[in-house]
C-alpha cells in the first residue's frame, strides 16, 4: 500500500489518522457481522416467529398494549411491556394470588353486542380457547373477528402435525386485499383444522400435554376488554359501528375500503 | 538518482523579474506553452478558462493623461517557500515541494480533479484542463518529448520547466558533475524574453545573480503579508509600481487582463 | 399489489395520485442525469466554472445538502447515546434524509471532479494534511453507515418483513444500532468540521482564513455547531412539509417543539460563538494577512448586510423564537423559525464557497463574477428531485413516522 509509493513516508499524522480510520472501518463491518451472525443463529433456532412478535408488539401504538388489569379497572393506565404474555409477568402472578378470580357468571356475557361463551378463553388478538374432553383444545374467531372477515376470501392453515406457539402465527387469511395473521393463541401441535364453516379453525394438542391459560382472558375479564377493543375499531373508523345499539351484523360490508385495511391491523395487531 | 549525482546543498530556484524592463509582449507566455506542451485554446475558451502558466497583468497608475503609465506584471507559480498553500490541501499528494529544488511540483497523473489547490492559490497560477487536448493535424509533431501532456480534468502549473532541469542533470551528470552549472537549467521564458526581463537562478546561492538581484532594492513579493515566501521576486525603480503591485487590496475598477 | 407494500394502519394516496406526484420529480431527475452526463462525457467545459472561479454551485450544494443531513447523525447520538426516546417519532425520517443528502452530495462530487475514476487515489496515497481527505473518508465511512442505517428501515416494508430471514436480520441490526450512531456521531463530527476547515485553512484566501486549535481552523467548529443546529430545524420542516402534502398528522408536536429547542440551544451557542469569531478576524487574523476586513465587504452585493443577515436575521432571530417555550407550541412559529435557520446555513455556506472565490487576492485583480450554466443548474435539481424520489418513495411504502398510526386514529365521541 502506502509504502512503495514515492517519496513516501510514515508520520504520526498518518498513524493517528489512519488509525482511527480503519479502526471506524473495522467496527462498523465488526458489527454488521455481529448483526449478521446473530441473525443467522436466531433464524436456525426458529425464533423468528417470536422475534416477529416482539418487533410487531413493540411497534403498536401504546394504547393498543394496555394491560389486561388497566381494562379491568384493576390498575390505572398500564401498558404492557411483555408481549402480552401473562406467564412470564409478576404482576400478574400476583394480582391473581391478591385476588382470585371472581366466580364466573351464570350466563354468556356479552360486550356491545358482541357475545362472549362462558365456555371458552379469550386471546388478546381476537381468538378464543375452548378445551375440549380429550385434552385438546379448539381454537376459532371470536365474534367480532368473524364479524369482520365474514367469510374470508382465502385461508391458510397449518398441516396437522405442525407446531404453533403463542402469539406465533395461527393461520392466514385474505379478505378485499389485506392479509391478516392471526395470532396463536396456545403453545402446541395442530391436530386437526376447521375453516370459516366449521365456526373453529385449529384442533390443538397443548404443549406438555395441558393448556396453560394464565395469558388468556376469562370471559369476565373479557368484557371490559371487548367494550375498548370495540371502540379502537371506532376510533380508527372514525365513526360509531353501532346501527341503533346494534352493532353491524356484517362488518366486512361496513367498513370503509379505505379504512378496511388499518381496522383489521387494529383487531389482529398486526404491524 | 544516483548517489554521485546527489547534490550536497539543496538548492532554491527562483527568479527575479524586472517589471521595468517588461514590455507586456507576452513571448514568455508563446515559450511556456510551447515548452510545456500546453495545448492551443478551445475556440470556447475564455480568458478565464484557457490555460497560461504564466500570464501577463497590466496595470496603471491611475492617473489621467499626462500622466498615466502603464507596466506589465508577469504572474506565474510563485514557488511558494513556506506553507505552501497548495501543497497541504491536496487529498492525495499530487502537489509537493521537491527537497532538492525547492520547486513546487504538480503531479497530473495523480490529480483528481478537484481543484481544491485552485481555490487555495492565491495567485491564481494554477489550471484545469478544461478540454481534452487536441493538437491540429500536423502540429503534434512540434510536441516537446521531454514533457508529457496532461489530459482532460486535472490541474497543471508553472514548473519552472521541470523538462529543463532533467535535461541540465543528465548532461551534468553525463560530463561527470553533481549538478548543472548556474546557466545550464534556464526555463524557457526566461530565454524567451526579448529584454531579459527575468532573471533565473538558485537563491540559496549567494552568488547566483538571481540571488544577487533579490538581495538588492527595489524588489517585492506578490502578497507577502501572507507569509508563503514565494520564490518569484519583481522589481522596479519606479515607486507606482510598487505601490499597485502592494496594495493591500484589490482596486475596483475591472484591470485589463492580457493573455 | 401496492396496497400490500404500505404499512398497516396507515392511508396513502392512490397509486395514480402518487405517479402523478413521482412522474415531474422524475422528469426533473432525467434532465440533471443528462446534464451530470454531460458533463461527465465531455468534461467540465460543460459547466461555466473557469481557472478562477474553481468551484461553484456544486460545492454550495455539497456543503449545504450535507449541513442540512445533519440531522439523522445528530438525532441519532441524541436517541440512541443521550436516550432521548421522544426523538424516536422521527429518526427513521431523519435516516432517509440524511441518506438523501449524504449520497446525492457523494454523487455531485463525482461530477464536480475531473477525473472521478480517480477518486480512489485518495485512500491509496492520502494526504493526512489535507481537510479534503479528512472529508472524503468520513464521507465515505459515513455514507456506509447511513446505508446501513436505512436497511432496517426498508427491511420493516410490509412485505419485505414477511420474510423470516430479513426480519430476524432487521431485529438484530436494530440491536446493535447504537453502536452504528456512535460511530456515525464521531464521523460527522469531523467531516462537518472537515468541510468548515476546507475553507478555513486557506491561507491564501484572507477572507476564510481562520486561525484556530491545534491543526483546526475556527470554522471546523463553528461548521460542527451550525449543521447541529441545522440537522433538527430540518427534520422540523421536512416534517411539517411531509404532513402538509400528504395531509396526514406523523408527528405529535411536542416532537416538534423538542426539535425546535435543541435546534434553538445549538444556534445560540453557534450565534455567539460566530460572533466572537467574526470579531477576532476583523481585529486579528485579516489585519495579520495584510487584508482589512471592511475591503471584503467593498464589492456590491456583497456587503456588510451579509454579515449582519447571517448573524442577526437567520442566527440571533430563530435562535430566540425556538428558544421561547410559549413559540414553540405555535406551529407556524416552529416551522418559520426552522425556515430561517435553514436558509441561514444556506446563506453560511454561501458566503465561504462562493464569496471567497469572488474576491480577488492579487492587488491589481479584479471582482470576479459567476453565472452557473444550464448543466450545472440541472444537475443541482437532480440532486434535489432524487432526494425527493427516495423520500416520496420512503414515506409510501416505509414506516418513517410510528406516530403516525396512532395519530391517524382520532378519538371521538360515538355517534358523532
Amino acid at each position: 500500500m502506502f509504502p512503495g509509493i514515492d517519496g513516501f513516508e510514515w508520520t504520526p499524522g498518518h498513524l493517528i489518522f489512519l488509525g482511527i480510520f480503519y479502526t471506524v472501518v473495522a467496527v462498523v463491518f465488526l458489527t454488521l457481522a455481529l448483526a449478521a451472525v446473530r441473525a443467522w443463529r436466531s433464524y436456525r433456532a426458529n425464533r423468528a416467529e417470536a422475534i416477529r412478535w416482539q418487533a410487531d408488539f413493540h411497534d403498536l401504538p401504546a394504547r393498543d398494549r394496555a394491560c389486561r388489569h388497566a381494562l379491568t379497572g384493576e390498575m390505572r393506565e398500564r401498558v404492557c411491556e411483555l408481549g402480552f404474555d401473562c406467564r412470564r409477568c409478576e404482576t400478574h402472578a400476583r394480582l391473581l394470588e391478591e385476588r382470585p378470580p371472581a366466580q364466573a357468571p351464570a350466563a354468556d356475557t356479552e360486550a356491545g353486542g358482541v357475545r362472549l361463551p362462558l365456555d371458552r378463553l379469550y386471546h388478546r388478538g381476537h381468538t378464543w380457547v375452548r378445551p375440549e374432553k380429550d385434552g385438546t383444545v379448539t381454537v376459532g374467531l371470536d365474534e367480532l373477528a368473524s364479524r369482520l372477515m365474514g367469510t374470508p376470501d382465502r385461508v391458510r392453515l397449518p398441516k396437522a402435525g405442525r407446531r404453533i406457539s403463542v402469539n406465533g402465527t395461527g393461520w392466514r387469511m385474505w379478505k378485499h386485499g389485506s392479509d391478516v395473521r392471526v395470532l396463536s393463541p396456545v403453545d402446541g401441535e395442530v391436530a386437526a383444522t376447521g375453516g370459516p364453516e366449521a365456526g373453529w379453525y385449529l384442533k390443538v394438542k397443548p404443549a406438555e400435554g395441558r393448556l396453560d391459560a394464565r395469558h388468556l382472558l376469562r370471559p369476565d375479564e373479557a368484557a371490559p376488554w371487548m367494550r375498548r377493543e370495540l371502540e379502537r375499531v371506532q376510533w380508527t373508523l372514525g365513526h360509531s359501528l353501532a346501527d341503533g345499539g346494534v352493532m353491524v351484523q356484517n362488518l366486512s360490508e361496513a367498513v370503509p375500503a379505505e379504512a378496511w385495511d388499518a381496522v383489521c391491523a387494529g383487531v389482529f395487531l398486526q404491524v | 538518482m544516483t548517489m554521485d549525482t546527489k547534490r550536497k546543498r539543496p538548492a532554491r530556484y527562483g527568479m527575479v523579474i524586472d517589471v521595468d524592463r517588461c514590455t507586456g509582449c507576452g513571448a514568455c507566455m508563446i515559450a511556456c506553452a510551447v515548452e510545456n506542451n500546453v495545448p492551443p485554446a478551445q475556440p470556447e475558451a475564455t480568458d478565464r478558462t484557457g490555460i497560461t502558466w504564466v500570464r501577463v497583468y497590466q496595470i496603471h497608475n491611475g492617473a489621467s493623461f499626462p500622466e498615466n503609465r502603464t507596466a506589465f506584471v508577469p504572474v506565474m507559480c510563485q514557488q511558494c517557500g513556506h506553507q505552501t498553500p497548495c501543497v497541504s490541501v491536496c487529498p492525495q499528494q499530487a502537489v509537493d515541494v521537491d527537497r532538492e529544488t525547492g520547486i513546487v511540483g504538480q503531479m497530473p497523473q495523480r490529480c483528481l480533479g478537484c481543484r481544491y489547490c485552485m481555490a487555495a492559490c492565491p495567485y491564481h497560477a494554477r489550471y484545469f484542463n478544461w478540454w481534452d487536448p487536441v493538437w491540429p493535424k500536423g502540429m503534434e509533431r512540434t510536441l516537446n518529448p521531454a514533457v508529457a501532456p496532461r489530459m482532460r480534468g486535472v490541474v497543471e502549473k508553472c514548473n519552472f520547466c521541470q523538462g529543463r532541469l532533467h535535461a541540465a542533470r543528465e548532461r551534468a551528470a553525463a560530463a561527470g558533475r553533481a549538478e548543472p552549472k548556474p546557466g545550464e537549467y534556464v526555463p524557457a521564458c526566461v530565454e524567451a524574453c526579448p529584454t531579459a526581463a527575468i532573471t533565473f537562478g538558485d537563491l540559496a546561492d549567494e552568488n547566483s545573480a538571481a540571488a544577487e538581484q533579490a538581495r538588492g532594492g527595489n524588489t517585492f513579493r506578490l502578497l507577502q503579508k501572507l507569509g508563503t515566501e514565494p520564490k518569484v521576486y519583481y522589481r522596479s525603480s519606479r515607486p507606482w509600481v510598487h505601490q499597485v503591485a502592494q496594495q493591500d487590496f484589490g482596486r475596483r475598477k475591472k484591470e485589463e487582463i492580457r493573455g | 399489489m401496492d396496497r400490500a407494500l404500505i404499512s398497516r394502519g396507515v392511508r396513502r394516496c392512490s397509486p395514480r395520485q402518487f405517479l402523478l406526484w413521482l412522474v415531474p420529480w422524475a422528469a426533473l431527475a432525467a434532465f440533471g442525469a443528462y446534464s451530470a452526463g454531460l458533463c461527465l462525457v465531455r468534461g467540465l467545459n460543460q459547466t461555466n466554472m473557469d481557472n478562477r472561479f474553481a468551484f461553484g454551485l456544486w460545492i454550495f450544494l455539497d456543503l449545504t445538502v450535507i449541513a442540512l443531513g445533519a440531522g439523522a447523525f445528530f438525532t441519532g447520538f441524541l436517541l440512541y447515546i443521550l436516550k432521548r426516546h421522544e426523538l424516536k417519532a422521527v429518526i427513521n425520517s431523519a435516516v432517509v434524509i440524511g441518506f438523501v443528502c449524504y449520497s446525492g452530495a457523494v454523487v455531485v462530487l463525482m461530477v464536480d471532479v475531473g477525473q472521478p475514476l480517480r477518486a480512489w487515489f485518495t485512500f491509496w496515497h492520502p494526504n493526512v494534511h489535507s481537510m479534503l481527505t479528512e472529508v472524503t473518508f468520513c464521507i465515505t465511512c459515513y455514507l456506509t453507515v447511513l446505508a446501513i442505517e436505512y436497511l432496517p428501515i426498508l427491511l420493516k416494508n410490509r412485505k419485505i418483513r414477511q420474510v423470516p430471514s430479513f426480519l430476524v436480520f432487521e431485529f438484530e441490526l436494530h440491536k446493535v444500532m447504537y453502536v452504528l450512531a456512535g460511530v456515525g456521531t464521531f464521523l460527522s463530527f469531523f467531516h462537518q468540521g472537515s468541510l468548515g476547515g476546507l475553507y478555513g485553512v486557506l491561507r491564501g484566501r484572507p477572507f476564510a482564513f481562520r486561525e484556530g486549535f491545534a491543526i483546526w481552523p475556527s470554522t471546523f467548529f463553528l461548521f460542527i455547531l451550525s449543521a447541529a443546529a441545522a440537522g433538527p430545524a430540518f427534520i422540523l420542516l421536512t416534517t411539517w412539509l411531509v404532513s402538509k402534502i400528504s395531509r396526514k398528522r406523523l408527528v405529535k408536536l411536542e416532537v416538534m417543539a423538542e426539535l425546535g429547542r435543541i435546534s434553538g440551544v445549538l444556534l445560540i451557542v453557534y450565534v455567539l460563538a460566530k460572533a466572537v469569531d467574526t470579531l477576532v478576524w476583523i481585529n486579528e487574523t485579516a489585519p495579520a494577512t495584510g487584508f482589512a476586513a471592511h475591503q471584503f465587504y467593498a464589492w456590491r452585493p456583497f456587503g456588510t448586510w451579509i454579515l449582519f443577515a447571517e448573524i442577526v436575521v437567520f442566527g440571533l432571530a430563530p435562535a430566540l423564537v425556538l428558544l421561547d417555550e410559549k413559540k414553540r407550541q405555535r406551529t407556524g412559529w416552529l416551522v418559520g423559525a426552522a425556515v430561517l435557520v435553514c436558509s441561514g446555513i444556506g446563506l453560511n455556506r454561501f458566503v465561504l464557497t462562493i464569496q471567497t472565490l469572488a474576491l480577488p487576492t492579487l492587488p491589481f485583480d479584479a471582482f470576479l463574477s459567476y453565472t452557473p450554466s444550464w448543466q450545472e443548474v440541472g444537475t443541482f435539481l437532480a440532486v434535489i428531485a432524487y432526494g425527493v424520489l427516495v423520500y416520496s418513495l420512503s414515506f409510501r411504502y416505509l414506516p418513517l413516522f410510528p406516530q403516525e398510526r396512532e395519530l391517524a386514529e382520532v378519538p371521538r365521541v360515538s355517534g358523532d
